[in-house]
């Protein structure tokens, strides 16, 4: 079986709200595939189809090649971190794993292995119920580690982490593309996976607005505006205008030119003598190329406060 | 969630002037709960339906052939509804204060108003007006159903069967009372929430501290004991109220018997409320 | 772009199996001490509540006026004898009779049945009224001995049920109907071989037809064949309206009148008339005439079974049903334990945990069902056995006679009543799965279950109402508590307030079991066909 995730054209329709709107999206093994978008993109309802709890109206999904319901152990196939929160309060950690295992037919003793991947030892004998929202994101991982998948599925799993917990996570997924798995990790929040995902699928309204990898999407965001910082403001601004740059003025002193790569702009300004004190290629963040690629999906949510959370 | 706490909020000591302070706003708050979600509708809904629905049932059941004595209370007979209809007003007694438990809305409540015995019996009043409303409907329809259909089972003012009517007296308390038992059931259900918190337990406690004890009493052959078991339980005792007939028989008098389950329901409610304020929210 | 080498597990699954499943959700069960604690519950409520309402009966009587008031045995009447199989009957009547050393034939027809019994005439009663009792027999038999008990099968004429043939106390099949009069006299005829005994009737002592054919086991060579009259006491029951009784019991007695008798057969000895068995018989001694081959038998007592019950000559009396009253409560907190463990995964969204392990929904909820079914039924077993042993010896030392019965009716009362509460639990995870309310299933199960019983034996409705309602609700199911059937041969009201079910044991089950199946099946309709 080859470990990726295949996701075609799902739509899907809770009500009045369109939850789903044509999601197409592959995650490939070896990597991070982030999967980021605001509230009610789509994220969660698409993890729910993918693992087979909602039906999809039109499309479908495939974890290597198969429909999810047609797995055979499928915990030994997809591994999946949905809702943290799903636990019965009154069972402790090790019982949770311990059925989990079962239904896998998985000995006893690779609950005591995931718990102790998880680092979760000390509280694995007590009621989950008493358990911090940390606590239960590594339980949670801890029982997708369980069937030791070559795919991951991962929704929201720095919610409630402390630092230390979020920097373990971050390396504990490395080391799962670095094992050859395919690991997908929904985010609303793009800090998170700046430095952790190589992969980025954005979604906005139901749908992928970007499928691209980290750097392109920074890149593409950065556009290819330059900032210049000059004391001769007037006389830059003819001599790139000429060029066929546009040129912003954003302050007393700086520029930004739009058009232009900033060789050719040290060029023209040398050859004109335009004295300049700075020229720097403006690099957005993750963050920024995020929200700008999310505006309008941000907008929707204002506009219809449904979405995803409607769909629970 | 966000409508309750702000509903919630006016129930805090030392409001500015104009704003509604103590028992009332919380009891506000919790009419604002009651109403801004659909399941308390529906279950007073299922009360007064299912009431009518099982007393019509049986009404329609019962015949009295020509020549034969039938020795039976058109009073309690038309009001038999009320046996299932408890079961509903049962649910949202428990309801009422196990699914804020469940859902961790407790802490938002208790935190809006942290007077908790304010909060129960802000919840108890809400509870009591609302059930009384449902009731009174299952109970008129059930009266009503019984005065239309008996006369054409056999049961005529010949033979001693005056058609049922609110202006009877005996008819009027069974129906008065029929109407305060079943607001009484929703106080000792919603009590024993209180202590338990679990809406599972508390609904199988209830129901089985009402049906029990009629089947107990039906295989205890030792008068006396059935006569207590029927004297002291909630349901028989309760229920005793809507005889309007033969009331010498009765194991207990009719408002001796509801006395019997308020107290149930007020010695509920006092543990409930008590555990309340001892114990983590 | 690098190559990837893809993941390879480490870690080999087991077996794709149902028996994982079933394993996981057992797991699932054992780990949450609430719900054992539930089950620990319904299996010690299930034998308080039978040991409480049995350990408060107490037994009091006084024999006639003024007589001082006696406790516990002594009010116990002599025990009742009992047939072959254990059942005790009632075997009292007036037997006119002859040995009969091997194989035979006995014929004789009958002309006439006519009776008289006392109307209310207190603790004395005399004879006076005429008219005959609906079972009130005349006829040929063929019996052991004259030991109360012994077995016989026999050719009668009855006051209202035609003719019949009868043996070994609970067997009853119908011969001609219709009274018998001098016009129409009624020809009867029992005939011998080995352990074998066939009844044939006739109009006309021409045409003869089978009625029956008994097999007595163990019949020794030489019997006593003859005449007999029996005539069970006038019962009157003022059925109440809901099913409530008040009844009023005085002795009868019946004449029969026999001629053209005949033995064929290696019989002995003259025509011996004996009073088989006492009781209220002795209140109305049975006498005979003869003219020749013409005879005159008059008796009273019966030959049936002795149903449970008051005011019957067992005194009191205690059946093995009585003693699991307490599965009523069982059922309830059993139906908290059943739908929490579905409801439950509703509730903190672990049902999609669980849909993922196993996205063969169905399967999912059957293995939850087998489990829920098998832990009950062990819990309810060891209930339903302590509860007996506890109230049979309770009972006992008050002084309560056990009504007995097989030791295979005894495992099918308490096995029942273990799989009554599986089928109870079924039900009640089938109604969490379809309304994913704990609150609501539950009480929708009690509903189902206990409700219509209520509204049956608090007689608020009428007998034949009350019948459909133990055959159609989920409250039939308690049907396979019922050890003692209703006798159609003996006269009684066999109301559910006595114990006696409109349905056999297992249709009853079966009713219950249909019940629990159809709401698993929509709840498997729904959970699969939507989002989880």
């Amino acid at each position: 079986m080859e470990a990726t995730i295949e996701v075609a054209g799902l739509r899907k329709r809770f009500g009045p709200a369109l939850a789903l709107d044509g999601m197409t999206f592959t995650v490939r093994p070896g990597q991070i595939t982030g999967f980021v978008g605001p509230n009610g993109a789509g994220k969660s309802t698409t993890m729910r189809v993918i693992l087979g709890l909602d039906a999809p109206d039109e499309g479908h999904a495939l974890i290597g090649g198969k429909p999810y319901p047609k797995l055979r152990h499928p915990l030994s196939q997809v591994g999946a971190l949905l809702d943290a929160a799903a636990l019965q309060p009154s069972r402790s950690a090790r019982n949770h794993l311990l059925w989990l295992a079962h239904s896998q037919g998985l000995a006893a003793q690779r609950a005591d292995e995931v718990i102790e991947q998880a680092g979760l030892q000390a509280v694995a004998r007590r009621r989950a119920g008493g358990y911090s929202l940390g606590m239960r994101q590594r339980l949670g991982i801890a029982a997708a580690m369980l069937g030791d998948p070559p795919v991951l599925m991962f929704d929201e799993p720095f919610n409630g982490m402390d630092p230390e917990g979020i920097v373990w996570i971050r390396g504990f997924l490395r080391s799962l593309a670095g094992e050859g798995r395919a690991v997908l990790v929904s985010s609303h929040l793009m800090g998170e996976l700046e430095d952790t995902a190589g992969h980025l699928v954005v979604a906005g309204r139901g749908k992928v607005i970007a499928d691209t990898s980290v750097s392109a999407l920074v890149a593409a965001a950065s556009g290819d505006r330059v900032g210049l910082r000059t004391s001769a403001r007037t006389e830059a601004m003819t001599v790139l205008a000429h060029a066929g740059a546009t040129v912003t003025a954003t302050g007393r002193d700086t520029l930004t030119v739009a058009g232009l790569t900033p060789e050719r702009i040290i060029g023209l300004l040398g050859a004109s003598a335009v004295p300049f004190s700075e020229v720097s290629a403006h690099r957005a963040t993750l963050e920024e190329a995020y929200m700008e690629l999310t505006r309008d999906a941000a907008e929707f949510r204002a506009a219809a406060p449904a979405g995803e959370e409607a769909a629970r | 969630m966000s409508q309750a706490a702000a509903a919630g909020q006016v129930c805090l000591p030392g409001r500015p002037a104009g704003a509604l302070t103590g028992l009332r706003a919380c009891l506000r708050a919790e009419w604002t709960k009651t109403r801004t979600v659909a399941g308390p509708a529906w279950l007073l809904a299922a009360t007064a339906g299912l009431t009518v629905a099982v007393s019509v049932a049986v009404i329609a059941a019962v015949r009295c052939p020509a020549g034969m004595a039938c020795p039976v209370d058109p009073g309690r007979l038309s009001l038999t509804g009320v046996q299932l209809g408890q079961a509903t007003v049962a649910i949202l007694g428990v309801l009422t204060i196990s699914n804020e438990y469940s859902t961790g809305m407790m802490r938002t409540t208790l935190t809006a108003m942290p007077r908790r015995s304010l909060v129960l019996a802000a919840k108890a009043a809400v509870l009591t007006g609302e059930v009384i409303v449902a009731a009174a409907v299952g109970v008129l329809g059930s009266v009503l159903a019984g005065r239309l259909i008996m006369p054409g089972h056999g049961f005529t003012a010949a033979r001693g069967f005056v058609p049922l009517s609110l202006a009877s007296g005996p008819v009027l308390r069974a129906a008065g009372g029929s109407v305060l038992y079943l607001a009484l059931i929703a106080l000792l259900s919603l009590g024993i929430a209180a202590l338990l918190r679990d809406s599972a337990a508390a609904i199988g406690i209830v129901l089985g501290l009402l049906y029990l004890a009629p089947i107990a009493a039906s295989f205890i052959t030792n008068h006396h004991w059935s006569v207590r078991v029927e004297r002291y339980s909630p349901m028989p005792a309760g229920l005793a109220i809507q005889a309007t007939r033969h009331l010498a028989s009765l194991p207990i008098s009719p408002w001796g018997g509801l006395g019997v389950l308020a107290a149930w329901a007020g010695a509920a409610l006092l543990a409930g409320g008590l555990l309340l304020r001892l114990r983590d929210a | 772009m690098t190559t990837i080498t893809p993941y390879r597990p480490a870690v080999q699954s087991g077996r794709d199996g149902f028996g994982q499943l079933l394993r996981a959700e057992w797991t699932k069960f054992r780990t949450v001490r609430g719900w054992l604690i539930g089950l620990g519950v319904a299996a010690v409520v299930t034998v308080l509540l039978g040991v409480l309402t049995g350990g408060s009966n107490d037994i009091a009587c006084t024999i006639g006026p003024g007589a001082p008031v006696k406790h516990g045995r002594a009010c116990l009447p002599p025990p009742p004898p009992t047939a072959p199989g254990g059942q005790p009957v009632r075997d009292a009547f007036y037997f006119v009779h002859r040995p009969l050393a091997g194989n035979g034939s006995l014929t004789a027809r009958v002309t006439s049945l006519t009776g008289r019994y006392a109307a209310g005439q207190g603790p004395y009663p005399q004879l006076t009224t005429p008219g005959l009792q609906p079972w009130s027999k005349g006829g040929i038999i063929v019996k052991t001995g004259t030991k109360p008990g012994s077995q016989y099968a026999a050719m009668l004429v009855t006051g209202s049920h035609g003719v019949r043939m009868q043996d070994n106390f609970t067997r009853d099949s119908a011969g001609l109907p219709g009274l018998v009069s001098a016009v129409s006299p009624r020809w009867l005829r029992l005939t011998r071989h080995g352990d074998t005994i066939t009844g044939y009737d006739s109009a006309d002592g021409v045409h003869w037809t089978l009625v029956g054919t008994a097999h007595l086991a163990g019949l020794p060579a030489t019997v006593q064949a003859g005449l007999f009259a029996a005539s069970p006491d006038h019962t009157v029951i003022n059925q109440n309206f809901g099913g409530g009784e008040t009844g009023t019991s005085d002795p009868s007695q019946a004449t029969a009148v026999l001629d053209r008798v005949s033995l064929a057969g290696p019989a002995s000895g003259a025509w011996t008339g004996t009073q088989v068995g006492g009781g209220r018989a002795a209140a109305a001694p049975g006498r005979f005439q003869r003219a020749g081959n013409a005879f005159t038998v008059t008796g009273s007592g019966d030959i049936a079974p002795l149903p449970p019950g008051d005011g019957n000559g067992l005194g009191p009396n205690i059946t093995i049903e009585r003693n699991l009253a307490g599965a009523f409560a069982g059922l309830i907190a059993i139906a908290v334990v059943a739908a929490l463990f579905i409801t439950a995964e509703y509730r903190r969204g672990l049902i999609r945990t669980t849909l993922t392990a196993s996205p063969r929904r169905g399967r999912v909820l059957a293995a939850k069902a087998i489990v829920v079914a098998a832990v009950t039924f062990v819990a309810g077993l060891a209930a339903a056995v302590v509860a007996v042993a506890v109230g049979d010896h309770l009972a006992t030392a008050k002084g309560f006679y056990l009504y007995p019965v097989t030791g295979l009716t005894e495992v099918r009362v308490v096995a029942g009543t273990a799989a009554l509460l599986a089928v109870g639990a079924v039900f009640a995870l089938g109604m969490g799965a379809l309304l994913r309310r704990s609150a609501v299933a539950v009480t929708a199960v009690i509903v189902a279950i206990v409700l219509p019983y209520i509204l049956v034996v608090a007689s608020i409705l009428p007998v034949g109402t009350a019948d459909w309602v133990l055959r159609l609700t989920p409250a039939a199911g308690f049907a396979i508590q019922q050890s003692v059937p209703a006798y159609p041969q003996v006269y009684g009201l066999y109301t559910p307030n006595g114990g006696y079910f409109p349905l056999s044991p297992w249709a009853g089950f079966a009713v219950l079991c249909a019940w629990a199946a159809v709401v698993l099946g929509l709840a498997a309709y729904r959970l699969r066909r939507r989002d989880a």
